[in-house]
């Protein structure tokens, strides 16, 4: 299969990183390894649990736990 | 030397979740804190340095003033070491700037109206929370090269973001993983602890009623936070 690809930009300290990590592994190229951790990050997060999203009643709720906590007054 | 990784809010269920083995190390499990009225988090730190339950005596200054404990180095088993080095932990030298700055924000975000504002805060709060980790990061490996028999070093992010991030997995799983790494560079006798968990209350946080602890050399069971002081002490004495 033909991908598409696009250039994403990340801080060099890590791609010296990632040129030393692979030196003893089976990756061809820090794409290569890039690519394989972002896709193991994105199917991770895929099968959990889905996000959740905001409600006024969990903010009264957790509102209230922080105060018993001692975190708010 | 003997280290001591104390995160706050380290959640069990989240350990096993996102599979982090360096952080689970050989034995692993939860901690009894039932003893205590609330998961409180000076009252638990308070109670793990001086091996007693200090429920009474820290909530006897009120929420305001509990935060500003500072107990002396004698007051704790620390003292029983040579050369200890204690990083930011509450109750004994943590950053009060850093952590009422914290506080100062979670008040802000409920009191915020709309979501636009609260999701600016939200913003600065992690950021701010990220930002202080990673210097609590650099000292502690410092730390961990230099010259002590004790080390500790307290990392709150779990806590902190956790309380209004807490679902959000992927963020979540991404401090887990950090923790899971620092933990894979320790080479020393090793114990991660925490004060309690943490639970789902929609995309927030709460403390849960137990915390977590792992060795790398004896199964301690289902030990009380004030159970550490002796069983660190023990671990000295062999070494």
């Amino acid at each position: 299969m033909n991908e598409e690809y696009g250039e994403i930009r990340i801080p060099t300290r890590l791609i010296e990183e990632i040129e030393e990590r692979i030196k003893q592994t089976e990756f061809e190229s820090v794409e290569e390894y890039v690519t394989f951790v972002l896709e193991e990050v994105i199917k991770d997060v895929d099968e959990e649990e889905p996000e959740e999203v905001f409600s006024e009643e969990d903010e009264a709720k957790v509102k209230e736990r922080l105060r018993a906590l001692g975190y708010l007054d | 030397m003997i280290v001591v990784l104390a995160i706050d809010a380290l959640e069990y269920d989240l350990v096993e979740a996102f599979g982090c083995d360096n952080l689970k190390q050989k034995f692993y499990g939860k901690t009894d804190i039932s003893e205590f009225s609330e998961p409180r988090t000076m009252v638990l730190w308070n109670s793990f340095m001086t091996g007693e339950n200090r429920e009474k005596e820290v909530l006897a200054l009120g929420d305001k003033e509990m935060w500003n404990i500072k107990l002396d180095i004698k007051d704790t088993f620390f003292a029983r070491f040579e050369n200890p080095k204690i990083l930011d932990l509450p109750g004994f030298n943590y950053d009060k700037e850093q952590h009422e700055l914290e506080r100062g924000m979670l008040k802000e975000f409920f009191t915020a109206v709309g979501d636009e504002e609260k999701a600016e805060i939200r913003k600065k709060y992690n950021s701010h929370a990220f930002e202080h980790h990673r210097r609590i990061k650099k000292e502690f490996a410092d730390a961990l090269s230099g010259d002590y028999d004790f080390v500790l070093g307290y990392f709150s992010a779990a806590d902190v973001i956790g309380h209004l991030n807490f679902g959000n997995r992927a963020l979540m799983k991404m401090i887990y993983r950090d923790m899971d790494e620092i933990a894979a560079g320790i080479d020393d006798t090793l114990i991660v602890l925490s004060d309690h968990g943490m639970e789902r209350i929609g995309m927030f946080g709460d403390h849960s009623d137990h915390g977590f602890w792992s060795t790398g050399f004896k199964d301690l069971g289902n030990p009380r936070i004030t159970d550490f002081a002796g069983i660190i002490m023990e671990i000295s004495e062999v070494e």
